[in-house]
C-alpha cells in the first residue's frame, strides 16, 4: 500500500473501513446474543436428563418413539402437507386465471388476497368456530334444518385454515411467475404442436414451479410452525406446536427437556423442507422477461362467468373471517353472551377493562419496528453493498428465523435471559427483542430488494459530479430507498402487532398484548371481547396494508 | 504539454491484475477511445481517471498536475454510464442541475445553462419530465447533458451506446462526436465495439489483458496494426501459418511469396500472414506480385453494399472475401471453382504468439 503518498484518501478510507467495520461487529453481536445463543441453548438442553442432568439422549428417543409424541408429529405433517395441498389447489388456478385473462376488479382481488394473508391465522379459526362451531351460526341455521354440518373442530378445521390463511403465498408468488414467463415459450410449444393443455404442464407449470414451490414450503413451514390455530380450533388435537407450549407450561421449573426436543424436532423438519424446495428447484433459474409479457385473454359468456366466480369465490371465503370478526364486534352483549341486536358493548369492554393491552400493543411493535427498520436497513446495506465473507455469513444466518417457529425462540429466550444481569423475564423488553429478532429478517430482505434495485452508478454519477460519498448516499441513495424502507417498516408492524406464538410463552399481566388478550378471551368464552380487540387489530393491519400498497412499487408482491 | 497523462498505472483485485503498468498521453481536444475485448481492463483505467477506485500504483496527470488522490468528487471530470444512472426521483432538469447546485452556481445562471445544455442534446421540451417518460437513447442524452454542464476538464464515457438499439447508437454516435468537436473537449470513451471505435475516434487505444497493445489514430490501427492481437479484434481477418519449404522459399496458403524480411527458422515456427476479407480478389485480373490459388466457394452472402464469399482451398481451410457486388459474383453458387488472388503487399505477417509483433 502506498498510503502514505496518498494522506487524504488513506485516511478517509480507513474511517470508511473502521465505520462499517463497527456496523458489522455490532450486526454480529446482535445476531450472536439474541438470535444464536437461545437457540444454542435449545439444543444444548435436549440432551440433558430432566431428572439426574446428566448427558443423555432419552428426550430424543422418547420423542421418537412414544406414541403420544409420534402422534404429534404425524398430525403436524398432515396439517403441514394438507394445508399446503390446500393452498396450491386455491392459490394456482387462482393465480392463472388473474394472470392470463381480464378479470374485472383484479385489484380487489389481490388486495382482499393480501387482507387475508396479513390478519393472523387464530382470527381465521375463531371466526370459523363463530360460523361453524358447536354453537356456531351456520351450525344452528342448519340443524334447524335437519342438517348436520361436519365438525369445524380437529383436522379438518385446522387445514381449512391453513389452506385459507395461506393460499395467497401461492397465489401472488405463481402470478408474479406467470406474468414475467416470456411468452414465445408457449409459443413456441403451441407451434411445436402441443394441445393448450400439455402446453400448460410441459411448459408453463414447470417455468413457474420455484416461485410456486417457495410459496407452497413457506405455507408448509408456516402451518407447521402455527401455534393460534391448532390451539384453538384443534381441541385434543395436537401438533408438535402446541405440545412444545403445553409441554414447557407444564414443566415450569423443572428441566424442560421435552419441550427442547420437540423444539429442535420442529426446526429440522422446517429446514428439510427448506432443502428439499431448494434440491428441487436446483439450477432452475428463469429470468423474466420485460418485451414479451403475456396479455390478458378476453373472455365473455359463461366462461367468464365462471372465472370470475371461481376467482372472487376463493378471496371472499379466504376474507370471510375478518367480516364475522367485524360482524360479531358489533353485536350487543351482556356480559360474557350475545343478547341479540347491534351495540358498542364489547368495544365499551374493551376500553375499560383492557385498554393497557392494546397500549401494550403498539407501544412493543412501534418500538420494534423501529428496531428493525433501523438495524434491518444498516444490515441490508453491508449485505448488498459489502460483498465481504462476514456479510454472506450474515445474509445466510438471518435465514433461521424462517425456520424457527415462534414458540421454539420463545422457549430460547426464556432459558437465556432468566439470570441477572440480563434476566428480562416478564419484561416488556424481551417481548420486544423477540419481536425485533423474529421480524429482522424480513425487514433486512425488503431493504435489500429495494437496495438492489438502486444501481451504484447512480452514487457515483452524484460524486463524479461534485457530490462527497456522503452528500450522494443521503441526496441520491436514501431518497430512492424510503418508499420500500417505509414500506418494509409497516410490513414489520404488521406482523409485530399480531404475534401469538412467541408471546404466548412470555407474557405477563403487565405485558399482555391483543393476540395473547384475544386467545384467552376465546378460550374463556368472552367472543365479544375478542371479536372487538380482533378488528381493532384487523383495521390497524389493513391500514397498513394500504401503506405498503402506496408507498411500495413492487405492490402486492411486497408481501412474499 | 498532454492534457491527460496515464504514468505506470497499475491495478489488481486480488490475484487478477486488471492494468499492467499502462502510459498513455492524450492530447487536448482528443478524442481517445480504449478499445478491447470485456476483462481488458478499459473500464478498470477509465473508473480510475475517475476517481471510483484507486491505482495501486502509478498516477494520473490532468494538465500536468497529479489528481491520482484525489476523490471522485474533485476531479471536475465529466462521467456518462453504460446504464445511464439518470437519477429516478429527480426531473430532466434537475438531473442536469445536479453538479451545478453541488458547485453552488447562482439560480438564474443554472437555469440560463441548463436549458442551453438541454437545447444542444434536443431535449429542451423535456426539462420537467421524469426520467421514466424518456425513451433510453433520451436519457443517454440526459446523462450527456448532466456530464457536460458542469464544464468538465475531461469527458469520460463508458460504452454510453450498448443499451441502445443498433440504429439509435448510430444516430447518438454521431451526435456525441459532433458535439465533442464543437466543445473541443478531451474525451476518453470506452467501447468494445471496434467499428464504432475506429467511427468516432481521433485515436485508438487497443488494450488486452490490462496492456496497451497500440495507440494510433483509426487508418493506422486498422491498415498498420502493430501485433496479431490488434489485427485480429480490429476488423476481420484470414490468417494462415507462415511456412517455409525445403529450400527456405517462405510460402503462404501453400504458395510462394517474396518477403522483405528474413525468416530464421525459429521466428517462421508459429509466425502466421494475414489478409483483410476485401483484399481477398476473386478471379483477380490484376499482374502485380501476390499468390493465386485454386479454391472451392462454400457460401456466398449478399450485404446490398457488398458480397461476403466464403471459399474453400484444399488443405487450407476457409476464406473469407469482400468483393463488390457485380453480377458475374452474385451468380456464384456453393460448389463453383474460383481462382483467388491477394497481393503480395497486402499481406501482413506476424511473429508467434498471441500478441506477436507485426514483421515487417
Amino acid at each position: 500500500m502506498k498510503a502514505l503518498q496518498l494522506p487524504g484518501f488513506a485516511s478517509s478510507r480507513r474511517f470508511y473501513f473502521s465505520f462499517w467495520s463497527v456496523i458489522m461487529a455490532i450486526s454480529v453481536a446482535i445476531i450472536g446474543l439474541i438470535l444464536v445463543w437461545p437457540l444454542v441453548q435449545v439444543l444444548v438442553l435436549g440432551f440433558y436428563d430432566p431428572e439426574s442432568s446428566d448427558v443423555s439422549f432419552a428426550g430424543y428417543a422418547k420423542l421418537l418413539t412414544h406414541p403420544y409424541y409420534l402422534g404429534a408429529l404425524w398430525n403436524t405433517l398432515l396439517v403441514g402437507v394438507c394445508g399446503m395441498a390446500g393452498a396450491c389447489m386455491l392459490g394456482v388456478p387462482l393465480a392463472y386465471c388473474t394472470a392470463r385473462y381480464v378479470i374485472k376488479g383484479r385489484h380487489l382481488i389481490t388486495t382482499l388476497a393480501v387482507l387475508a394473508l396479513v390478519s393472523p391465522p387464530f382470527i381465521g379459526a375463531y371466526s370459523w368456530i363463530i360460523v361453524l362451531g358447536k354453537n356456531g351460526w351456520l351450525t344452528n341455521q342448519m340443524k334447524a334444518l335437519g342438517v348436520t354440518v361436519p365438525t369445524i373442530y380437529g383436522a379438518g378445521g385446522i387445514i381449512l385454515v391453513f389452506s385459507l390463511k395461506f393460499f395467497p403465498f401461492v397465489y401472488l408468488m405463481t402470478e408474479s411467475a406467470l406474468r414475467n414467463i416470456n411468452r414465445s415459450f408457449e409459443e413456441a410449444a403451441e407451434n411445436l404442436g402441443c394441445s393448450s393443455w400439455q402446453r400448460f404442464v410441459k411448459v408453463t407449470l414447470p417455468l413457474v414451479f420455484p416461485a410456486t414451490s417457495s410459496g407452497a414450503i413457506l405455507c408448509f413451514v408456516l402451518s407447521i410452525a402455527d401455534f393460534g390455530t391448532p390451539s384453538i380450533i384443534g381441541r385434543d388435537f395436537q401438533t408438535l406446536s402446541t405440545l412444545a407450549y403445553n409441554q414447557y407450561t407444564s414443566e415450569m421449573g423443572g428441566t424442560p427437556t421435552m419441550a427442547v426436543s420437540i423444539s429442535m424436532l420442529m426446526i429440522v423438519i422446517s429446514m428439510l423442507a427448506v432443502m428439499l424446495q431448494r434440491y428441487l428447484i436446483g439450477k432452475r433459474r428463469y429470468a423474466g422477461s420485460m418485451t414479451h409479457r403475456h396479455t390478458q385473454k378476453t373472455v365473455s359468456g359463461l366462461y367468464s362467468w365462471l372465472i370470475h366466480g371461481g376467482c372472487y369465490g376463493v378471496v371472499v371465503l379466504a376474507t370471510l373471517p375478518i367480516a364475522v370478526v367485524m360482524y360479531t364486534s358489533f353485536l350487543q352483549t351482556s356480559g360474557p353472551v350475545f343478547s341479540g341486536g347491534f351495540g358498542l358493548n364489547s368495544y365499551r369492554r374493551v376500553m375499560t377493562e383492557v385498554p393497557d393491552v392494546i397500549f401494550n400493543t403498539f407501544r412493543f411493535a412501534l418500538i420494534a419496528t423501529l428496531m428493525i427498520t433501523f438495524v434491518g436497513a444498516f444490515m441490508s446495506y453491508l449485505i448488498v453493498r459489502h460483498e465481504t465473507k462476514l456479510a454472506g455469513f450474515l445474509d445466510a444466518i438471518l435465514m433461521v428465523p424462517y425456520v424457527v417457529p415462534g414458540v421454539v425462540i420463545a422457549i430460547g429466550f426464556l432459558l437465556t435471559f432468566n439470570t441477572p444481569p440480563v434476566d428480562l423475564v416478564g419484561t416488556g423488553s424481551i417481548i420486544v427483542l423477540i419481536l425485533f429478532i423474529r421480524r429482522l429478517p424480513y425487514g433486512v430482505r425488503s431493504t435489500s430488494s429495494v437496495l438492489r434495485q438502486i444501481k451504484p452508478s447512480i452514487e457515483e454519477a452524484a460524486i463524479s459530479l461534485g457530490a462527497s460519498p456522503a452528500k450522494a448516499f443521503f441526496k441520491v441513495t436514501v431518497p430512492l430507498l424510503l418508499p420500500g424502507i417505509i414500506a418494509g417498516a409497516m410490513m414489520s408492524f404488521i406482523t409485530a402487532i399480531n404475534e401469538l406464538s412467541s408471546t404466548l410463552l412470555l407474557y405477563t399481566a403487565q405485558t399482555t398484548t391483543m393476540p395473547v388478550k384475544v386467545y384467552s378471551a376465546v378460550l374463556d368464552g368472552e367472543f365479544g371481547i375478542a371479536a372487538a380487540l380482533s378488528t381493532l387489530l384487523l383495521v390497524s393491519s389493513g391500514l397498513c396494508v394500504y401503506g405498503v400498497l402506496h408507498f411500495s412499487q413492487s405492490k402486492e408482491n411486497a408481501f412474499i | 504539454m498532454p492534457h491527460v497523462q496515464i504514468r505506470n498505472l497499475k491495478k489488481s483485485y486480488g490475484s487478477h491484475v486488471a492494468l499492467k503498468d499502462v502510459n498513455l498521453s492524450i492530447e487536448r481536444g482528443t478524442f481517445f477511445t480504449l478499445l478491447g475485448p470485456s476483462g481488458c481492463g478499459k473500464t478498470t483505467l477509465l473508473r480510475a481517471i475517475a476517481g471510483f477506485h484507486r491505482q495501486d500504483s502509478g498516477d494520473i496527470l490532468l494538465e500536468g498536475a497529479s489528481i491520482g488522490h484525489l476523490g471522485a468528487n474533485k476531479r471536475n471530470i465529466g462521467m456518462v454510464f453504460q446504464d445511464y444512472a439518470v437519477f429516478p426521483h429527480l426531473s430532466v432538469f434537475d438531473n442536469v442541475a445536479f453538479g451545478l447546485v453541488e458547485r453552488k452556481v447562482p439560480t438564474a445562471e443554472i437555469q440560463q445553462r441548463v436549458m442551453a445544455m438541454l437545447n444542444t442534446v434536443q431535449l429542451y421540451e423535456y426539462a420537467t419530465r421524469m426520467p421514466h417518460e424518456l425513451s433510453g437513447g433520451q436519457q443517454q442524452r440526459v446523462g450527456l447533458a448532466r456530464a457536460l454542464v458542469i464544464r468538465p476538464k475531461v469527458l469520460l464515457m463508458d460504452e454510453p451506446l450498448s443499451n441502445l438499439d443498433a440504429k439509435l447508437r448510430i444516430d447518438l454516435r454521431r451526435d456525441i462526436r459532433s458535439l465533442q468537436q464543437t466543445l473541443g473537449i478531451t474525451t476518453l470513451y470506452v467501447t468494445h465495439d471496434q467499428e464504432e471505435a475506429l467511427s468516432i475516434s481521433d485515436q485508438v487505444c487497443v488494450l488486452h489483458d490490462g496492456v496497451v497493445q497500440q495507440v494510433d489514430t483509426a487508418w493506422a490501427v486498422y491498415n498498420h496494426p502493430a501485433n496479431r492481437f490488434v489485427a485480429s479484434f480490429v476488423g476481420s481477418n484470414n490468417f494462415t501459418e507462415l511456412q517455409q519449404d525445403a529450400s527456405g522459399q517462405a510460402r503462404v496458403w501453400g504458395q510462394p511469396v517474396d518477403i522483405a524480411f528474413t525468416v530464421r527458422d525459429a521466428a517462421v515456427k508459429g509466425a502466421v500472414a494475414s489478409a483483410r476479407p476485401e483484399v481477398v480478389n476473386i478471379n483477380p485480373q490484376w499482374t502485380e506480385p501476390g499468390i493465386r490459388l485454386g479454391a472451392t466457394v462454400r457460401q456466398c452472402m449478399f450485404t446490398g453494399r457488398e458480397l461476403q464469399v466464403t471459399v474453400e482451398v484444399e488443405g487450407h481451410g476457409l476464406i473469407d472475401a469482400l468483393t463488390p457486388p457485380s453480377q458475374a459474383m452474385v451468380d456464384l453458387r456453393p460448389g463453383n471453382a474460383v481462382d483467388i488472388g491477394i497481393r503480395t503487399r497486402d499481406l501482413l505477417f506476424f511473429a508467434p504468439g498471441e500478441t506477436g509483433q507485426r514483421l515487417q
